[in-house]
């Protein structure tokens, strides 16, 4: 069930960096009424922010309790993108600044 | 009176399972309440250990507030070796610790979320084993982890609901902070469990305190009303069921 979004290439100039795609990754559970609404903003989010940047993975809880459990996640739904999290339906604005802040962190890894 | 007899699950901690009409009520949701330093943890480990060693009936610990090394090492100086029983698959850790490295930090919440995640992993736990006993040490944690109590409330209510449905006995503790009088930092624990139990360790003089224990509530059963005395031995907790506190 892990889906999908495959990131577009983009254009790359001669002097442009090699950009990795950030992961973005949703939990969720067939239970959790709140997470189709958090699944619809984030893929709405994602879209409207360009393709290349970003792979959405979604896990399903429900199918998969093993990989809530290594990552400390039990409040659903949880979006997690770098090392960070949001728990509820998130607002895009969040969305925006984490996978920023994702890509501000792992370029300054890439540049270390 | 009717004949009926509810079906029980022995605690196997000495003196206690006398006050009580001989154990939990099976698949009840039992609240483990008092301050820091009780004992509250130990006793809800020695309810799993004993569980496993003596009754034939494997258990899950979900800790929420300390790391398993620390429980596993702690609950050694009482002589009971949690990993001996983790390697024969009569116990499972679930370590949701903050001192867990993989987990994110987490920037937002949004008030629409629930504990269906939380309920799935210790479900997965208690199918593996065949679980008769489940602990969530501590609830207090997530009174801190999250804002949003109202919707933690109601999660609580189903996900105590969901775990005993599958035929286990939950223990849930919580944490009387010291200037409350409730019974942990929800407010609504008490209602939460059909059992609740209470360990104090009140100062008798200036230089001592004194360990007890009561049992506050036990749907149907007949439990002692009074406050017992209660030690924690080389071999963890012993209640003495004749002899009356007067430390509280």
């Amino acid at each position: 069930m892990a889906d999908d979004a495959e990131p577009k290439k983009s254009p790359k100039g001669e002097d442009e960096e090699e950009d990795d795609p950030v992961e973005v990754v949703l939990f969720k559970s067939d239970s959790c009424a709140f997470c189709p609404r958090a699944e619809e903003v984030l893929r709405e989010t994602l879209t409207d922010f360009g393709g290349g940047f970003f792979v959405l993975k979604v896990i399903n809880v429900s199918e998969n309790p093993e990989a809530a459990e290594e990552f400390g996640i039990f409040a659903l739904p949880t979006t997690m993108i770098g090392g960070v999290s949001v728990t509820g339906i998130p607002e895009p604005d969040m969305i925006m600044k984490m996978i920023l802040g994702a890509k501000v962190s792992s370029k300054r890894g890439a540049s270390k | 009176m009717s004949d009926f007899v509810i079906e029980r699950v022995k605690t196997g901690i000495p003196g206690l399972d006398e006050l009580i009409e001989g154990g939990f009520p099976k698949g009840d949701t039992i609240l483990l309440a008092g301050r820091a330093g009780t004992g509250k943890s130990i006793m809800a480990n020695q309810f799993l250990y004993n569980g496993a060693t003596e009754y034939d009936e494997p258990g899950v610990l979900v800790t929420l507030e300390e790391s398993p090394h620390l429980i596993k090492r702690n609950m050694m100086r009482f002589g009971m070796d949690l990993d001996a029983l983790v390697k024969k698959k009569k116990l499972a850790i679930v370590d949701l610790s903050p001192s867990k490295e993989a987990t994110p930090m987490k920037i937002g919440e949004y008030p629409s979320f629930d504990l269906s995640g939380l309920e799935a992993i210790i479900l997965n736990h208690v199918k593996k084993l065949g679980a008769k006993r489940v602990v969530i040490d501590t609830l207090a944690i997530l009174a801190y982890k999250f804002r949003s109590r109202d919707i933690l409330r109601e999660e609580f209510f189903k996900l105590a609901a969901n775990i005993t449905r599958a035929d286990t006995t939950l223990i849930l503790t919580s944490e009387i902070q010291s200037q409350h009088d409730g019974l942990g930092v929800f407010d609504i624990e008490a209602f939460l469990a059909s059992g609740v139990i209470v360990l104090y360790n009140e100062m008798i003089s200036e230089t001592s305190r004194s360990r007890s224990i009561e049992v506050l509530k036990l749907r149907g059963s007949k439990h002692s009303s009074r406050i017992h005395s209660m030690r924690i031995t080389d071999e963890g907790i012993r209640v003495w069921p004749a002899e009356i506190s007067t430390g509280v």
